[in-house]
């Protein structure tokens, strides 16, 4: 731990040194958990599920960046704390001669469905990262912009396709190609799709094709309307797995269904819920889930921007099994904290 | 399936809270500290004649206002700088629909220190100097001195306009010293010789130098005009066109009455 204290430090120097303007902020996510299953209780934790230390140097007016620690509590039995690096990329504008686009190269992250601008409205994950589609950040070189008059924005992406968890453990030589849109034709009313096309584990190994070599092709779909303080995300996933080696072996698809309204009580109390469905394999019968979650955020303090600084959240989840197996609920009260400071 | 009903059920009620606390004839303003001075007094005048209404001014800067207006939370957001892509995509994904209004004209002015000698300079001789192309001002017929190159910092709506109209899009020099506000500016410019910087026309004083741009001297007829290369309009935005109270104050803040505060203020009417 000493050692990764003395690693952010030396970042922060070099950064503060190196950069025209830098944003320090830290975001801590402190979660108590209760789950019972077939009448027993499976958890009852108190754990810091997340915290993120963030950097985001401006060297000048068409360069910026963004690194990201990421910590956990209950990942790191050893010293207390696991430590991943989630965040390092820089953005280049006016690179490329297109208005309002960025060229992004480094550890940045997964424009697919809604991972890449999921603001944690319930505690759980964006569908696509609790549901194991994509990692939400992954090494990469992409191109992200605006599509004029505020109508939307777009995002053209190559990927290492080891996410961020796992980078250096997997052997992966193909690239993951990504293409994101999402369109506003009226305020309100907002559409998207995002296509991913995956690869895993080598084509051939010593000259003999490799059967664990995967081809996947994902898909998602999004929609939100908003309208005065209610909102409602939906979204769809699919993910379809081809053994292109293995003779005869049927494509499994996956997919997920998932929506969330939301409610905005007053500037302090939002209302919100999911309902998540979820099906591993469309060919077999009785293999899926579904979960409802319920809850309330309660925005404690807010910044200038009117970010959240201050937020308790409190959600309780059901989870429903098509198999026998009994339903598990969970509730889930946290209280996340944020601060930042911007040296020039 | 007992408990999800209750749940359900327990969401709808909370729903169904009225919570919602009229605001009555509160108008609530918030953002530019450039356009600051336009909304507080053009405020305190409206108050005077129309007494049943309150309206609260706060700044906090061009993008403090956008976000407040995207968060709902005021009525009026002040921006010296026209709304970004970004803030247009996320205001309309969340239903809001900002609507711009032009409520003055504004001239972003260079400025040296009076014991310089240099009295113009071109845009192309400004945009090389924060880009740290001269360093002295002798390299453009000034005196043998170096260069102190002031800025705003980068969230300002002022550093925002000078970056589009004089930058073009180009890499700011590292070096510079970032300031946060324009009189912060102008008082560092009136103590260092060698200083260049920029403000708003409303924060010119007889402490430090003005250049004219390309041939032309920032003034309230140039800048109206067009004919002054570094000019700008102020903002207040809303969600949707305005109504009632709002409505009524916007009115106002452009009428003869509340254009003649503008000018009172420095700035330049916008119609």
């Amino acid at each position: 731990m000493k050692r990764a204290f003395f690693v952010i430090f030396l970042i922060m120097m070099v950064t503060s040194w190196l950069a025209a303007e830098t944003k320090f902020k830290m975001e801590l996510w402190n979660r108590w958990t209760y789950a019972r299953a077939d009448g027993e209780t499976i958890q009852n934790e108190m754990a810091l599920k997340r915290g993120y230390f963030r950097l985001e140097p401006k060297f000048g007016q068409n360069i910026s960046g963004r690194f990201n620690l990421d910590f956990f509590s209950d990942d790191g039995p050893d010293d207390g704390a696991g430590i991943k690096l989630k965040y390092a990329y820089l953005d280049f504008v006016n690179l490329i001669p297109i208005r309002g686009s960025k060229l992004t190269a480094g550890l940045m992250k997964t424009y697919f469905g809604t991972i890449y601008d999921w603001d944690y409205t319930t505690i759980d994950k964006d569908p696509s990262d609790k549901y194991k589609f994509v990692s939400s950040t992954d090494y990469g070189v992409g191109i992200f912009g605006y599509v004029p008059n505020g109508l939307g924005s777009y995002a053209v992406n190559l990927y290492n396709g080891e996410g961020y968890k796992k980078t250096g453990s997997d052997i992966n030589k193909d690239m993951n190609i990504n293409a994101n849109l999402r369109l506003t034709p009226i305020p309100g009313v907002t559409v998207g799709g995002s296509y991913m096309m995956q690869t895993k584990n080598d084509d051939e190994i010593d000259g003999e094709k490799n059967p664990d070599r995967q081809e996947n092709t994902l898909i998602a779909g999004m929609s939100k309307l908003a309208y005065g303080h209610a909102s409602l995300l939906t979204q769809y996933l699919m993910k379809t797995v081809s053994l292109p080696n293995v003779d005869d072996a049927e494509d499994v698809t996956t997919s997920v269904i998932s929506l969330m309204p939301a409610y905005k009580l007053n500037n302090i109390f939002d209302v919100v819920a999911r309902y998540d469905i979820y099906d591993p394999d469309t060919d077999t019968d009785d293999d899926g889930e579904s979960t409802f979650i319920g809850g309330v955020n309660y925005h404690i303090m807010r910044d200038a921007k009117n970010a959240p600084k201050l937020l308790v959240q409190a959600n309780y989840q059901i989870t429903s099994y098509e198999d026998a197996k009994d339903d598990e609920s969970e509730l889930m009260v946290q209280l996340r904290w944020i601060f930042s400071e911007t040296f020039k | 399936m007992y408990k999800k009903t209750v749940i359900i059920i327990a969401l709808l009620a909370l729903v169904a809270i009225p919570v919602f606390a009229k605001r009555g004839n509160k108008v609530t303003i918030a953002g530019s500290t450039t356009v600051l001075p336009i909304a507080q007094s053009c405020a305190e005048e409206f108050m005077n004649c129309h007494p049943d209404v309150n309206i609260s001014v706060r700044g906090g800067g061009s993008s403090v206002g956008i976000a407040s207006i995207i968060a709902g939370t005021v009525d009026i957001g002040d921006a010296s700088r026209h709304i970004k892509d970004k803030e247009l995509v996320q205001a309309r994904e969340m239903g809001i629909n900002p609507v711009e209004n032009v409520v003055a004209n504004d001239g972003i002015v260079v400025i040296v220190n009076p014991a310089n000698s240099i009295k113009a300079l071109s845009l192309d001789q400004v945009k090389d100097i924060y880009t740290g192309k001269f360093l002295n001002w002798k390299e453009i017929g000034g005196p043998n001195m170096p260069i102190v190159v002031i800025s705003r910092d980068v969230s300002s709506g002022t550093f925002e306009v000078f970056k589009e109209k004089v930058m073009q899009g180009t890499a700011g020099i590292d070096g510079a010293l970032m300031l946060a506000s324009n009189n912060a500016v102008v008082s560092t410019v009136a103590s260092t010789p060698g200083a260049i910087g920029y403000a708003g026309l409303g924060y010119v004083t007889s402490s430090i130098k003005v250049l004219s741009i390309e041939g032309v001297m920032p003034s309230k007829k140039t800048i109206q005009s067009g004919e002054y290369p570094i000019s700008r309009t102020l903002h207040m935005y809303t969600n949707g066109k305005a109504k009632g109270n709002v409505k009524l104050f916007l009115d106002f803040v452009l009428s003869p009455a509340g254009q003649k505060i503008v000018e009172a203020q420095g700035f330049v009417r916008a119609n």
